[in-house]
């Protein structure tokens, strides 16, 4: 009998082993959890920009679509932070009647997904868990007429950057830097100033 | 000359001929060769067991299981990416091996209080392989290959008349995995275990 259930034993210590992996994820502090991604038209030599104008509100986009302009707290902060890059690389400030060289915009990107899920099956999944007999109805399965939703949320910080000297030359506004940061935390005023001088960093062609 | 006298000390119980014995091990992997590429850090993350059946004092043969788990994160670098961005990011890489095998084992020595035995295992391996860009996914694959294991090292009974023991050996994996420019998850393992009869 014994020989018999080992078998079974050895069985469970395999689903106990392939259940066994730490998620590398957690093994993360918040810091390292975020991404800097930066790209730009490799054909553009900055240098031949001298001013700056960053736009005075952050566009709120959501599932692909703008929702509204704000200006709050941390908006200001990131403003400000991308201002500090582009004076400490040497460009100038100005407002949009000089007529900036570079225009720069911030939008926050928030994809959300929604799933579902069947409260009924999730239950019966986890007899043993919740098992009817703890409310004195033992034997009775569980049954729910809707299901329930569930929503992940990822926010994304873009920087984008444009060329406004020869936008009339062109009859475009062409953009010619892009920077992201995506990870935890990303929202938190505490690192914003951070977060913006990674992507400048990562951009040393990025001066006049 | 101590060891030997050891080795070589009669009387002791054997492990007998019709039993089934459990073995659970600790173990420590090391990658080898190309592995090191991936994960270059040794793994003290690793257990196993095996059932094993004894048709003689000396022969063996059983089925063994168990899980390795290696982990690597590189420091903050700034990669180049396929559509020409620039990636800031901490890379984690996880690689999870879980052997499936069957198992030969020859001790030598069987009535010694310190019996040396050579193994030879064989079958498959679950391999979750997964790459991380920060919190990212950035690659993964899972995959049942094939896996093998020579491997040597001594069985100490707890007593004199005890059927149950310490075992102390090492062996070499060889497992393959080819993907995405990987060739293998060789490593070599170190391992440490109790043995007892079952019934």
């Amino acid at each position: 009998m014994r020989r018999v259930l080992t078998i079974p034993a050895l069985l469970v210590l395999v689903i106990i082993a392939a259940g066994c992996t730490k998620d590398p994820v957690s093994r993360l502090n918040t810091d390292e959890t975020r991404l800097f991604i930066t790209n730009h038209d490799s054909t553009v030599n900055f240098t031949g920009f001298k001013t700056f104008k960053v736009s005075d509100s952050v566009a709120i986009i959501s599932n692909d679509h703008q929702r509204k302009k704000t200006r709050d707290s941390y908006d200001s902060l990131v403003i400000a932070a991308i201002t500090t890059q582009m004076k400490s690389r040497g460009y100038t400030q100005v407002s949009n009647e000089d007529k900036p060289d570079l225009g720069i915009n911030v939008s926050q990107i928030i994809n959300s997904y929604t799933g579902l899920v069947d409260y009924g099956n999730y239950y019966n999944s986890y007899y043993d868990y919740w098992d009817p007999y703890s409310w004195g109805y033992a034997g009775y399965g569980y049954y729910s007429p809707f299901v329930g939703t569930y929503q992940v949320n990822e926010g994304v910080l873009s920087v984008d950057m444009f060329d406004l000297k020869d936008a009339a030359a062109y009859t475009k506004i062409k953009s010619i830097w892009n920077g992201v940061i995506r990870g935890e935390g990303i929202f938190n005023s505490s690192s914003v100033g951070q977060n913006v001088k990674a992507l400048f960093e990562q951009s040393s062609y990025i001066h006049p | 000359m101590g060891l030997v006298l050891l080795c070589c000390s009669a009387g002791a119980f054997a492990q007998e001929k019709g039993v089934l014995t459990l073995q659970l091990n600790y173990s420590v992997g090391i990658p080898t060769g190309s592995f090191k590429d991936v994960i270059a850090n040794n793994s003290y993350n690793g257990f196993g067991g095996a059932l094993m059946y004894h048709f003689s004092n000396s022969f063996s043969l059983g089925l063994e299981t168990g899980s390795q788990q290696f982990y690597q994160k590189t420091a903050r670098q700034l990669y180049k990416s396929a559509d020409g961005s620039d990636v800031s990011a901490v890379l984690s890489n996880s690689v999870q091996l879980v052997p499936v095998m069957v198992r030969a084992q020859y001790n030598f020595l069987p009535h010694g209080y310190i019996r040396p035995y050579i193994g030879l295992s064989a079958g498959g391996n679950v391999i979750n392989y997964s790459q991380y860009a920060g919190e990212f996914t950035n690659d993964s694959k899972n995959r049942f290959g094939f896996a093998a294991r020579p491997e040597a090292g001594f069985y100490i009974p707890f007593g004199k008349y005890s059927r149950a023991g310490f075992s102390l050996g090492a062996g070499y994996n060889v497992m393959p995995f080819n993907y995405n420019g990987i060739s293998n998850f060789n490593n070599i393992t170190a391992r440490a275990g109790i043995s007892f009869p079952l019934g």
